[in-house]
């Protein structure tokens, strides 16, 4: 271990007690070797953050800790003695806990039926104790500093909750060392600086926290320590971060190499005729009257909180869904959905099918697939955003989460010569920095060349970065229309509907 | 994957074993010797002519049947249909091709029996294809269902009319719509065995149907459908339609499989020729894992193991093999991701 600082201790955390260790993990599939050889540890009150791009081997190296995969070589230890066997049941019952990206919870279950799931305290005759349940889980979420609705339906929950609810129900089975992968990819602004606050109280009960991310503010702003990954290995650890501007930068160019930082010259020219419009569109459940223009050259955004209609948006603007009352016209849409495993990938499906999803009618003579010409595109959209297969005959389940992303946003900008309008749903979600640049130089060259683009986002910055206008969309209307340049507190205030213009029934 | 790959290998492992375990233990609980039964069995089968022909048009119907339900498979669908579009597929068959004029020459005649077979064998399926297209009704409900209908249309029409008088058998189909048996081309290797030209037909069929798969537009989409419905949906492709038309396409072929007993072994559709064939191409489709060479392994090793009880009949009771097939199919099929896959419960189309 390296020194620590002394005025990094907090109250009632022995720093010295290493809870959780990695030692030369290595773990290869097939051809791909997510991790090779990392070493990690997580030790009580310390929060650790471990960035790197996309198929840095970050989320591997979890799933390792947490008994879910078994590593080819090294070993896993907690509190000192070697994880073994090495199953998800004996990391919990060592109190390892991990909150994977995709929620694992039971939506018809009430949040707390499922903090029970798995651990059910018994009354007498096996009759599920819901009291004492609600007691522990209580308690626990009183330490996080949060409340939940214990009786309400978790598909009912926003999806802030349910990450607390999923942090709730590890802590419940007394998890002393907490691992969460990328815990704030769904989580607005706020919600994640909520997320850190509760985290930061856990860490000076005596906690051991990982926490995996690709957002450096993140790690400057909450990170104890840091490690580094890049393609499967450990590029550096540095054990003392906080506030550290210039080991942030460091950090950075650890994580991506060097990198230049994009700017996009504000564009507000050549803006064509209108390729795509939504006049008082109406669906059930989640669009109650949305009116919406995009024309040749403009990119649009669309900004909200989560479950304000996005998801039927994108399907009414492409034409999957028809709207119940009102009209959409558009010339033809190419699409990145937002839920990417069921929308967007055959999972078990090669990656070349996968880039091709849909389009095999244009590689096609006579009903018979032209398959030199289905390979030649798949490699070339491939190589647009550099997806990182090791070949095309791979299925699409092997990728890392980046690299599916960016598989279907490559298929998306590779139908654009036939499809004039662009709509994506959080196209960088999951991405690296690096890639992320790219596909937004992609999404605003596609602008530029006369496509019309609506882009809708969790993420704030990146539509003030590419979007002409930014609308914001809440309870499944347009609720007001910003310059880029508006401030963050007027577009949140319209997010959440407070603002005079957001005002409606 | 890898996962999925080392269950189905130990599923098969299993099966074998435990099937072999429980054939010993019922042949010594008859009071007989396990390896002289063994003997008598490998004997009737590969080890005279006539036994390996006998298996190889026992292996015929059930390498259709077979194909046709992993076709259904690669889409997504579970077709227990079979049954039934083999019987109904021969009873036309038989019908047709007993009332064509004796003079056909076999260049008409062959064409509109084979056209006649795939054409009953796909009609027998439309209505669960539409039902599942139209309505989400799941295809192993109506298919089954479909089976029984069968069973009674097949009774029904050998009782009024189709059937000779007296009998439950049809007229003979007509020399120029057979498929000579290859013992008559010459084969004296199989000398007495109802082989027939059908077979050839048959090892052929699964090639035939995997370069569709992988090949043509619509082939390639089905399977894509197959794995990923909403993502196909998502991005155009016709998921209902593919569906339905794999549906069929599974029907025409197991109505195919009425090649073999009617036109090639016995020359006429009688009650319950090559009955359990349909059935048994679920096992096949199963142990064959979507592979031509599978398929066939598959479908060799039910029909030795059909002809091995006929073998072995005197002794034991031929049943013994019935249980060995089955054990094979349980062990086998609960390693196969592919029947957990079209067997969840979906919640609407």
């Amino acid at each position: 271990m390296r020194s620590q600082k002394p005025e990094q201790a907090s109250a009632g955390a022995d720093l010295t007690t290493v809870r959780l260790s990695l030692e030369r993990i290595v773990k290869r599939y097939g051809a791909l070797c997510a991790v090779d050889g990392v070493s990690l540890q997580a030790a009580a009150g310390r929060l650790h953050m471990v960035v790197g791009e996309n198929g840095a081997g970050k989320s591997t190296l979890l799933r390792v800790a947490a008994g879910l995969v078994r590593a080819d070589a090294g070993e896993v230890r907690v509190d000192g003695a070697p994880l073994r066997p090495h199953t998800v049941r004996e990391a919990i019952s060592r109190g390892v806990g991990l909150v994977e990206q995709h929620f694992a919870l039971v939506d018809s279950f009430d949040a707390l039926e499922n903090v029970m799931l798995g651990a059910e305290p018994l009354a007498s005759f096996g009759r599920l104790d819901r009291r004492v349940a609600r007691e522990r889980a209580e308690r626990v979420s009183a330490e996080l500093g949060v409340s939940l609705p214990w009786e309400a339906r978790t598909d009912s929950l926003a999806v802030g909750d349910r990450q607390r609810l999923e942090i709730v129900r590890v802590l419940c089975r007394e998890a002393r060392t907490l691992l969460l992968d990328e815990p704030t990819a769904v989580l607005t602004t706020a919600e994640g600086k909520a997320l850190y606050a509760s985290l930061r109280r856990l860490v000076e009960r005596g906690h051991a926290v990982i926490v995996v991310t690709h957002r450096l503010d993140e790690v400057r702003d909450h990170a104890d320590e840091v490690t580094v990954l890049r393609r499967g290995r450990r590029v550096s650890h540095r054990a003392n971060v906080g506030g550290d501007a210039s080991l942030l930068e460091a950090v950075a160019r650890d994580a991506m190499g060097e990198a230049q930082e994009l700017r996009l010259e504000a564009r507000r020219r050549n803006v064509g005729a209108p390729l795509l419009e939504l006049h008082d569109v109406h669906r059930a459940p989640t669009l109650r009257g949305v009116t919406l223009t995009v024309r040749a050259g403009e990119i649009v955004g669309i900004a909200g909180v989560e479950g304000n209609g996005q998801r039927q948006l994108v399907r009414v603007a492409c034409g999957l869904e028809a709207p119940d009352r009102g009209r959409v016209e558009s010339a033809g849409v190419a699409v990145v959905h937002e839920d990417r495993e069921r929308d967007g990938l055959a999972l078990d499906a090669s990656v070349r099918d996968n880039v091709l999803l849909g389009e095999l009618r244009e590689f096609s003579r006579r009903g018979l697939v032209d398959r030199a010409a289905v390979d030649r595109e798949a490699r070339r959209r491939l190589e647009i955003l550099g997806v990182d297969a090791p070949d095309r005959d791979l299925v699409a389940r092997a990728l890392s989460g980046g690299n599916r992303q960016k598989t279907v946003v490559v298929r998306a900008l590779g139908r654009l010569p036939r499809a004039p309008v662009l709509v994506l749903a959080q196209p960088t979600r999951s991405v690296d920095v690096t890639s992320a640049r790219a596909i937004h130089a992609e999404i605003a060259g596609a602008a530029d060349r006369g496509h019309a683009v609506l882009l809708l986002s969790a993420d704030l910055g990146e539509l003030r970065r590419l979007c002409h206008r930014v609308l914001v969309l809440a309870k499944g209307r347009i609720a007001a229309e910003f310059a880029p340049e508006a401030s963050d507190v007027a577009i949140g205030e319209a997010m959440l509907g407070v603002s005079p213009a957001g005002a409606q029934p | 994957m890898k996962g999925d790959k080392a269950a189905a290998g130990l599923g098969t492992l299993t099966g074998v074993a435990g099937g072999w375990l429980a054939m010993c233990l019922l042949v010594w609980a008859f009071g007989e010797s396990p390896r002289a039964i063994v003997g008598q069995a490998l004997g009737g089968t590969w080890g005279v002519g006539y036994g390996v022909g006998q298996v190889l048009s026992k292996a015929t119907p059930l390498l259709f049947t077979g194909l046709a339900v992993d076709l259904a498979l690669r889409a997504g669908l579970f077709n227990i249909g079979a049954e039934g579009q083999l019987a109904v597929a021969g009873l036309v068959v038989a019908g047709v091709g007993s009332r064509l004029p004796a003079s056909t020459p076999a260049w008409v005649a062959v064409p509109i029996v084979l056209l006649l077979a795939a054409g009953s064998g796909a009609l027998w399926a439309l209505l669960p294809a539409a039902l599942r297209a139209r309505r989400g009704a799941h295809e192993v409900i109506s298919t089954i269902m479909m089976n029984r209908v069968a069973d009674v249309a097949a009774a029904y029409a050998l009782a009024h009319g189709l059937a000779l008088a007296g009998t439950v058998r049809t007229a003979d189909v007509i020399v120029g719509a057979r498929f000579p048996r290859l013992e008559t081309l010459g084969l004296d290797a199989v000398r007495g065995s109802s082989v027939s030209v059908a077979f050839l037909v048959a090892v052929a069929a699964p090639f035939a149907a995997a370069a569709w798969l992988r090949r043509t537009r619509i082939g390639r989409e089905t399977v894509l459908v197959g794995l990923a419905p909403e993502a196909c949906a998502a991005e155009r492709i016709p998921v209902a339609r593919r569906t339905a038309v794999a549906l069929i396409a599974s029907g025409g072929v197991a109505g195919l499989a009425a090649v073999g007993p009617v036109l090639g072994a016995k020359g006429y559709y009688e009650a319950g020729l090559a009955a359990g064939a349909g059935f048994g191409g679920v096992a096949v489709a199963i142990l064959g894992r979507g592979s031509p060479l599978g398929l066939l392994a598959a479908a060799l090793l039910f029909g030795t193991l059909e002809q091995a009880g006929l073998a072995i009949n005197g002794r034991v009771p031929m049943e013994i093999a019935v249980v060995l097939e089955g054990i094979v199919v349980v062990a086998v099929a609960l390693g196969d991701a592919r029947v957990r896959l079209a067997m969840r419960v979906r919640a609407s189309s």
